[in-house]
């Protein structure tokens, strides 16, 4: 049973209504996992050029990784939680290159109510 | 919360590795290195070598080397259990609790932000070897250009990072080793490197001084992002190998000059330029060129990277608000960019205007004592603690962050004529750091009893 992946889809739906804020990452291209570190559970997404184009089981290798508990990630992905104060403080960590990990936070924080 | 789930998925159950270009031990020693030489520390061991002299200067560096060491070893534990770009706030947050954390962390941005300032109006003052600019008018501009690259989103990579580190690092230890090489021909090198042994509680401030010549080495640890496994823990302690070989030649090159410039609480000195001038105008202006380029590869990252953490600070309602906006097109948070030239900027003024170069260098090196004794006190806490960790290594980890503390007093005790200056200084940082902390909003684990 997936704890992830009905949030993440109701994530990338409001995503993808958001169209300028799609239209700003048309350049983005990359590879998302999404890793539950209490549960072991990973959920993978594919980005390319903004849209978000499958989501699915962890496979083959990421351009990101974001590690945190899974009741976290669900926050985060209901946009209740803001990803950058468990990141600050060491609860949430990410793998892979700043470029794609700034830019994945500005999504985030981009459709969090609060902005 | 923190004490319940698992320290890492590295531990348990890790997703693949990324496929980013991971940074090896190498470019990861370099990074270190190079963000530990800043142009201010040629003024901090010119303040050893008037402080305790000669070859006791290279004992305070190798002493303060060694403490380094076990930082370094630390730091490792601690970056492996959470590899976060976040660093030293994110250990602290899990290792004591969000309000120590941030109290520590915003010290430690003050100081580094003052040191921005002191380091600014030494490149001004390199700036006037190669330009008609004054000084101060110098240092502006420098910190303006800096700005404005910053403001493109341009972050200088790792490899031009490492080719300055390898040129700062030849250029001077090359010159020092010309500088003992005349004094050992006039026949008066052991004469000015054994000099009499300084007191205790000299050598006990060189130890503390020493120290501030590492800072920022352990800013590498933000890098556990892009760093491959284990590379983060190797490259601390290999560059704290490099910093005690660089420092030591230097300290060595500075003792042996016929003329050693005398810096006192009202006057800044570039000692690199007294170095180079033993060589000629030729080596005038490569040390000028080699200082310039490895204060902007600093400057840059030091900018980059704070108005991150500032960002982020904006939006936990710390700072303004407004500070935590991100241009979508070149990913920089901007208006913290501002915010941090408006304030770089003023640190410059204010250090040059009221000349407190000396006040600012040791108030970095206390701080930097302290938050030294704060990553061992954390490393012996959980999630960093290991169930099988023998007590007496956990309680000379907690002795050894005990004699941090009494390094950082050593430096207060014999600050001098700078003494009332530098608790003005320390009173102002404790004051921003505290009403920072205050602000801070609490984890839901430490707000209510488990």
């Amino acid at each position: 049973m997936s704890a992830l992946r009905a949030p993440l889809d109701r994530f990338v739906a409001r995503y993808h209504a958001n169209q300028a804020l799609v239209t700003e990452q048309r350049g983005w291209t990359c590879a998302i996992v999404l890793a539950a570190e209490d549960t072991a559970e990973q959920i993978a997404l594919r980005v390319e050029h903004g849209r978000v184009i499958a989501v699915g089981d962890a496979g083959g290798q990421p351009d990101l990784i974001v590690t945190g508990p899974s009741a976290m990630l669900v926050e985060i992905l209901e946009l209740r939680q803001d990803p950058s104060e468990p990141y600050m403080f060491g609860e949430l960590t990410v793998q892979g290159e700043e470029r794609h990990f700034t830019r994945l936070d500005y999504v985030v924080t981009s459709l969090y109510p609060e902005s | 919360m923190s004490m319940t789930m698992p320290s890492t998925l590295a531990a348990t159950d890790a997703p693949a590795p990324t496929r980013a270009a991971r940074a090896g031990v190498v470019t990861l020693t370099l990074t270190a290195s190079g963000t530990a030489m800043a142009s201010v520390c040629a003024v901090g061991l010119l303040q050893m070598e008037q402080l305790v002299g000669g070859v006791w200067s290279v004992a305070a560096i190798v002493i303060a080397g060694a403490l380094c060491g076990i930082i370094a070893v630390a730091l490792g534990r601690l970056s492996s259990v959470i590899p976060s770009g976040a660093g030293l706030l994110a250990y602290f947050s899990r290792g004591l609790n969000r309000r120590a954390a941030t109290l520590l962390m915003i010290s430690y941005l003050f100081v580094m932000l003052l040191l921005v300032g002191v380091e600014a109006v030494i490149v001004g003052v390199l700036t006037a070897e190669l330009t008609p600019l004054p000084s101060l008018a110098g240092a502006m501009v420098f910190l303006g250009v800096t700005w404005l690259v910053c403001l493109r989103g341009i972050h200088v990579g790792y490899r031009s990072q490492a080719v300055t580190t390898v040129a700062l690092f030849t250029c001077l230890v090359a010159l020092s080793i010309g500088a003992i090489v005349s004094a050992a021909q006039r026949g008066d090198v052991a004469s000015r490197l054994w000099t009499a042994p300084p007191s205790a509680i000299a050598m006990l401030a060189a130890i503390g001084q020493a120290i501030f010549l590492m800072m920022g080495f352990e800013l590498v640890t933000s890098h556990a992002e892009v760093a491959a496994p284990r590379a983060v823990g190797r490259a601390l302690w290999l560059s704290v190998g490099v910093l005690v070989v660089f420092y030591s030649v230097i300290a060595l090159g500075l003792a042996s000059l016929t003329t050693l410039p005398r810096l006192d609480a009202d006057h800044l000195i570039v000692p690199q330029l007294a170095l180079a001038a033993q060589s000629g105008h030729g080596a005038v202006m490569a040390v000028v060129v080699i200082c310039l380029l490895a204060s902007f590869t600093s400057f840059n990252g030091a900018l980059l990277g704070i108005s991150l953490f500032s960002r982020a600070l904006a939006r936990q309602g710390v700072l303004p608000r407004s500070l935590s906006r991100v241009d979508p097109h070149t990913m920089t948070a901007r208006p913290a960019l501002h915010a941090l030239f408006a304030v770089t900027a003023v640190f410059t003024l204010v250090t040059y205007a009221l000349t407190i170069y000396q006040a600012a260098i040791l108030s970095a090196a206390i701080v930097t004592a302290g938050v030294y004794g704060a990553v061992l006190w954390t490393r012996e806490r959980p999630p960093f603690r290991e169930p099988t960790r023998r007590r007496t290594r956990a309680l000379a980890s907690t002795t050894a962050a005990a004699g941090f503390a009494a390094l950082g007093l050593g430096v207060f005790v014999d600050a001098g004529a700078a003494r009332g200056t530098l608790a003005v200084l320390l009173l102002v940082i404790l004051g921003v750091a505290m009403v920072a902390a205050l602000r801070i909003r609490a984890a839901r684990s430490e707000a209510r009893p488990s």
